[in-house]
Order: structure tokens, then C-alpha cells, then sequence
């Protein structure tokens, strides 16, 4: 008889227990991993949250008339970089100050609002960078009715530093992230072949090549590797989604949940699971090989 | 009140011409002496009346004057108490006005008060909210606008405090300026008042003066009026002398079974046609003064005119008015230089207020011939007294010579 058994999932038919502990514990793992995934998508690290912390005011001159100040907010708001414009008038800005400064109601008197209106600006997550802080502020300048631009000169290169930095230390972590699932992915790996060794050399003595069979175990893991990861990420994304909806005050730090659906996201998602497979596939191998060499 | 006196020199004269004409003096020498008596009492007198009429005069002079003076310090007065009142006035609304801008003073002290105080305050808040980090820290434009709306309020607080200072100076300014004023016009109201004061001092003091002024012009009165009931009896007395000379002569005349005797004064005017040449006019002028009963308005009144006044141009020549001799040549008080013309038959004719005489007392003259001239006078016009007498009478001398009236 010529038949050659089928090598594929063959670590699932010699030790089924260990590797559905193994499976369920990398889906959490995954879970995990494809929530933190959505949530930097989303927020582009903490570009989000330092894009809603961020705001342009233009400060306008004391006699410009409301319907002025209107138009010229819905211009700004057309410009690439900035995500809204909003009016206020004078007397609302005098309410907004006045409850910074609560002592100050009873000693204007009869002074009246010194105060004039403004126009909040605030930039896209993705466009919030020193040059495009830039373009608007010199576009801003430029108009007669402004009396100044607070662009916060001070501040804002030290913000935007900070912005980079944190939004690296969170990739960094995720990449940690990924590096440890390969890590223990790989002593799994290298464990579960020297549990399985007397099963291999059976195999090898009937003539299966050792090369095959630790391919097909690659595969395999590989296999179930992306289809872990895309489970994952899609459990992620419904718990972020989820939370979205429960605190909607996590909106400004991650971003709304209409961008889980973004082709982008949909696509980094897939992208994601290819890269978990290929590393899954990785550790079965680099696993193996330990496993053979006798190294750990 | 002076024509009467004329005619009572014109008397006087005609007395003085008879004692120097003495014709039937030998046979009336005690009517002579008495004349002389009576003459010289009734010079003395005239002498009194006329020094009486000055007085009078210059009393009355003084009397139109301290009127004059009266009534200008009246005015005067009127006017100073019209500036007083204006000066109350303006010093009324000038009070008013620094009223005003002492209350805006006040006012304005309150406000920049409180403007400071609440420009403290609101330091001490914006520090106070600076310290604490004012407005969202998760949010630090909002800190930023703040900041800068700060800024903006404290500006505009310190911007009015610095307007309610600029408006408290200009108003102090303006009060002390108003205060200068009102000083001003309280000195010049005081030196106003005294200069009523005084207005008012010497108006009581013309009053004063107007009123012994009064009392003497009173008494110049009463005094003339006695001396002229003195003269009329005087007259009387020299007419009734007159009359006694008169009746000599007629009976010296009757005597002497030549002449004829005194005409009746109707006849007078042809007596006086009939000398030789006739009459001719003594100057060329205007009568003034007509002959008669006149009324004076100076003194009220009624006063007999024994001749006529012509006006003429000063320094006029004075002629004869006919052909005759010269009886009299000299001064008679009341009417200055008097020259009197004897043309016979009881006919004379005097020429009063001359300045010089051109012919000398004896001296026989033709019709026409200059006796004198008028004194010069700077209105340019002068007054020639014209009598003409006939039996001791006077009469119209326009009814006998051609005068323009």
C-alpha cells in the first residue's frame, strides 16, 4: 500500500489537548492584540487625543458683525487641514471667560463685555504637524478681521514631540506585543515537537521526511494562526466597538466606531492576520528546529 | 425879569439926563435935590437888584447844573445797579456750574475709585486664576484664549481708569478754572458795589447841595421880589419928580409964550416923524424883545418893556436914528454903556448895551451918524437896547421907525 498519510494538522491528531489549550490561549492573546490594534488605527497613537486637546483661536477685531464671522468660519473649516471652525460670539466668549474666572462677574459693573468674538479651530488628527499648524495660522493672519491668531507657538512643538513619542511607545509596546506572542509561540512550538518527538521518528522510520512534516506543521500553525488572528480582531473590534458605545468619552482618545468599518481598518486587520500567520508559521518552524537540535 | 430893570435905568438915565440939562433948574432947586436924593437911592438899589440877579442867576446856574448832576449820577447809578445785577447773575450761573462740576468731580473720584479697586480685584483674580490654571488644564487652548481674554479685560479696566483719570483732570481743570472765575467776578461785583456806593454817596450829596442850592434860590426870590416892590415905589417917586419937572417945564414954556405944549403920547410917533430928516432904523437886525407887557418864563413874570431889543451882528455900527445932540454918554447898571440923544421937543432916544462910544456927550450929530458900536460875542450876534421918549414917556419905537420884527 502506496498511501501516504496526510501530514496536515498532524499535531492536532497526536496531542489534541495541549494544542486546544494552546489555540484558545493565542484567540484571548489575539482578542487582545486586535482590540490594541483597532485602537491605535484609530487614534493614529495619541494623535487623536493631542488633535482634541489642540485648538487654533482667531481672536477677531471688536466690530465684526456676526454674519462676517459666520463666513469666514465656514472658509477656514474648507481648508484641507482643519476638521471644524466654529463662531463665538462676544458674548458667549464672555460667559466662557467669566466661568474661568468667576470672581471677575460682580467687579465689571456697568463696564460691559470687553471681550470680542472668536473662531475655534481645530486640525485633523491625521494633519496635526507644525507645517500644516502653520498654513493655517499664516492663512489666518492674513485676513483683516483678525485681530490675533493663538496657535499656542509656545507650547505646540513640545506637544507634538510628546505626540510622536507617545504614539511610537504605543506601536513599540504592540510590536513587544507581537514579539512575545512569536516568543512563546516558538517554545510552544519547540515544546509540543519535543513531546511529539517519539511520534516523529515513528513517522520518520516509515519513511515521512522529516522536512515535510515540519512543513505541513508550519502551515497548519500557520492557518490557524491567521484564523485566530482574524477571529481575534474581529472580537477586539466588537469589544471596541462596544466600548465605544458604552463610554462615548473614548471617542476623542480613539476615534468614532464608523471608522472600524474604513477599508483601511478592514485592511490593516487582514494584513495583521497575514502577519500573525507568517509568524505563527515561523515559530513552528524555529520550534522544530530547536526541538532537533536539542536547543532551547 | 432884566427888560424890567432896563426900563428902570432907561428912568434912571432920563433923570440923569434932566440934571444934566438943567433948564429951569434955578426955579426948582429943592425938586432937584430931591430928584438927585431919589436917583441915588434908586442907583443903590438897582445896584442891589442887580447884584441880587446875578446871584439869582448863578444860583440858578447852579441849580440846572447840580440837576444836571443829579440826573447823570441817576443814570449812572441806574446803570451800575443794571452791571450789579448782571454780575449777580453771571455769578449765579457761574455758582451753578461750579456745582455742577463739583458734583462731577465727585463723581468721577467714586468711579476712578472703584475703577482701581476692581482693576485690583481683577489682578488679584487673574493671577489668583493664573496660579490655580484657569479654565479645562486637559485643554490648554481654552487656557491659552483665556490668558489672552485676560489680558484684553485687564486692558480695558486699565484703559477706563485711565479714561475716568483723564476725565476727573479735565474736569478739575475746568473747576478751578470756574473757581478763577467766580473769583474774578466776585472782586469786580465788590469794586462794582463800592463804585455804586460811592455813585450813591455823591448823589446824596447833590441832593444835599441841589437842596441849599434851593433854599437859596428861595431866598434870592424873596429877595428880589421885595426889591422890586422897592423900585416900583422908587418909580413911583421919580415919576411924581418927573411929573413936577414936567409942570416946570410947561410953565417956564408958557412964560416964555414960545412952544408948544406936550403933545399927547397918540401924537408921540408923528412928534418923532416930524424932525428933521425924519427917522432912520439904528442898525439892521431883528427886534428880540418887543415893546409892552411881556411875560418872563424865568421867573413868571409880567414885566412892561419901556423899548425894544435888536439882534444884530456883533460888533454892528450903531447910528442916530436922527438929527439931534448927544445928552448922555456913559455906563448905567443893567444896561452897560448907554448913550442918550436929546433931538428936542421933549424927544430922546437911547441906545443901550454898547460896547464903545463914537461921539462924546455935547456933541451935535446928524441922522445916521455912528454914535457907537455892539460888543463882540462868540455866538456872534449881539442885542442893541432902543428907547425912544417923548414928554417923558416911552413909546414903540417900531411905530415910528421901520424895524423888522
Amino acid at each position: 500500500m502506496s498511501e501516504r498519510p496526510s501530514l496536515w494538522w498532524i499535531d492536532w491528531r497526536l496531542s489534541r489537548g495541549p494544542l486546544l489549550r494552546e489555540t484558545i490561549g493565542r484567540l484571548l492573546f489575539f482578542c487582545l492584540l486586535g482590540f490594541a490594534l483597532l485602537s491605535l488605527l484609530l487614534s493614529g497613537g495619541v494623535g487623536r487625543f493631542l488633535a482634541d486637546r489642540y485648538a487654533i483661536t482667531a481672536v477677531l477685531r471688536a466690530e465684526v458683525p456676526s454674519a462676517e464671522a459666520e463666513g469666514l468660519a465656514r472658509k477656514v473649516a474648507a481648508l484641507p487641514p482643519v476638521r471644524s471652525a466654529a463662531y463665538r460670539d462676544p458674548e458667549a466668549a464672555w460667559k466662557e471667560f467669566l466661568r474661568a474666572y468667576p470672581g471677575l462677574d460682580p467687579l465689571r459693573g456697568a463696564g460691559g463685555n470687553p471681550l470680542p468674538g472668536y473662531i475655534e479651530i481645530r486640525i485633523r488628527p491625521d494633519r496635526l504637524t507644525g507645517a500644516d499648524v502653520g498654513l493655517v495660522t499664516s492663512a489666518l493672519r492674513s485676513v483683516s478681521l483678525v485681530e490675533q491668531v493663538l496657535a499656542g507657538e509656545e507650547w505646540l512643538p513640545r506637544l507634538l514631540r510628546t505626540g510622536r513619542l507617545a504614539s511610537w511607545v504605543c506601536r513599540g509596546i504592540f510590536a513587544a506585543f507581537l514579539a512575545g506572542f512569536f516568543l512563546v509561540s516558538r517554545l510552544q512550538e519547540r515544546a509540543r515537537a519535543i513531546a511529539l518527538a517519539g511520534d516523529f521518528a515513528f513517522l520518520a522510520e516509515r519513511g515521512v521526511p522529516g522536512g515535510r512534516l515540519a512543513f505541513f506543521r508550519a502551515a497548519g500553525a500557520a492557518v490557524s494562526g491567521f484564523l485566530l488572528a482574524a477571529a481575534g480582531t474581529a472580537a477586539g473590534g466588537g469589544a471596541l466597538f462596544l466600548s465605544l458605545r458604552a463610554f462615548p468619552f473614548l471617542e476623542s482618545v480613539i476615534g468614532p466606531t464608523s471608522d472600524l468599518v474604513l477599508p483601511r481598518t478592514v485592511a490593516a486587520a487582514v494584513l495583521f492576520s497575514l502577519g500573525a500567520a507568517l509568524l505563527s508559521g515561523a515559530a513552528s518552524l524555529l520550534g522544530w528546529r530547536a526541538a532537533r537540535s536539542g536547543r532551547k | 425879569m432884566s427888560t424890567a430893570f432896563r426900563s428902570v435905568a432907561l428912568l434912571a438915565a432920563a433923570v440923569s439926563l434932566w440934571i444934566l440939562f438943567p433948564a429951569a433948574a434955578p426955579a426948582a432947586r429943592d425938586v432937584a435935590g430931591e430928584l438927585r436924593k431919589e436917583r441915588g437911592r434908586l442907583l443903590e438899589m438897582k445896584e442891589r437888584e442887580e447884584k441880587t440877579v446875578l446871584e439869582l442867576t448863578e444860583a440858578l446856574r447852579k441849580e440846572k447844573r447840580s440837576k444836571g448832576r443829579v440826573g447823570e449820577l441817576q443814570d449812572r447809578l441806574k446803570r451800575q445797579r443794571n452791571l450789579l445785577l448782571r454780575i449777580d447773575r453771571k455769578v449765579s450761573a457761574l455758582n451753578e456750574r461750579l456745582e455742577g462740576a463739583e458734583n462731577a468731580v465727585r463723581e468721577l473720584e467714586a468711579a476712578h475709585g472703584q475703577a482701581r479697586t476692581d482693576l485690583q480685584r481683577a489682578e488679584v483674580v487673574a493671577f489668583a486664576g493664573q496660579r490655580a490654571g484657569a479654565g479645562d488644564p486637559r485643554y490648554p487652548p481654552a487656557g491659552e484664549r483665556e490668558r489672552h481674554f485676560m489680558r484684553l479685560y485687564l486692558a480695558a479696566d486699565a484703559e477706563g481708569v485711565v479714561r475716568i483719570t483723564r476725565a476727573r483732570e479735565r474736569k478739575e481743570e475746568e473747576l478751578s478754572g470756574l473757581e478763577r472765575q467766580v473769583a474774578v467776578t466776585e472782586r469786580k461785583r465788590t469794586q462794582e458795589k463800592k463804585v455804586g456806593d460811592t455813585l450813591l454817596s455823591r448823589q446824596e450829596e447833590e441832593r444835599r447841595r441841589l437842596a441849599d442850592i434851593e433854599r437859596e434860590k428861595k431866598r434870592k426870590e424873596k429877595e428880589l421880589k421885595s426889591l422890586r416892590a422897592k423900585i416900583a415905589r422908587m418909580e413911583s417917586v421919580v415919576s411924581r419928580v418927573e411929573r413936577q419937572v414936567k409942570e416946570r417945564e410947561r410953565r417956564a414954556r408958557k412964560g416964555a409964550g414960545g412952544g408948544s405944549a406936550a403933545r399927547e403920547p397918540a401924537e408921540a410917533p408923528r412928534r418923532f416923524a416930524s424932525l428933521s430928516g425924519g427917522l432912520s432904523a439904528p442898525l439892521a437886525g431883528k427886534i428880540v424883545t418887543p415893546f409892552g407887557r411881556q411875560h418872563d418864563t424865568t421867573f413868571d413874570v409880567t414885566i412892561e418893556n419901556r423899548g425894544v431889543e435888536i439882534e444884530a451882528p456883533s460888533g454892528s455900527s450903531v447910528k442916530s436914528v436922527g438929527q439931534g445932540e448927544v445928552a448922555f454918554a456913559g455906563a448905567v447898571s443893567g444896561f452897560g454903556n448907554v448913550l442918550i440923544v436929546q433931538h428936542g421937543g421933549g424927544l430922546f432916544s437911547v441906545y443901550g448895551r454898547l460896547e464903545t462910544f463914537l461921539v462924546k456927550q455935547g456933541e451935535a450929530i446928524k441922522k445916521g451918524t455912528v454914535v457907537g458900536r455892539l460888543p463882540g460875542s462868540p455866538s456872534g450876534k449881539s442885542v442893541l437896547y432902543l428907547e425912544l421918549r417923548t414928554g417923558g414917556t416911552a413909546i414903540d419905537p417900531t411905530s415910528a421907525i421901520p424895524l423888522d420884527r
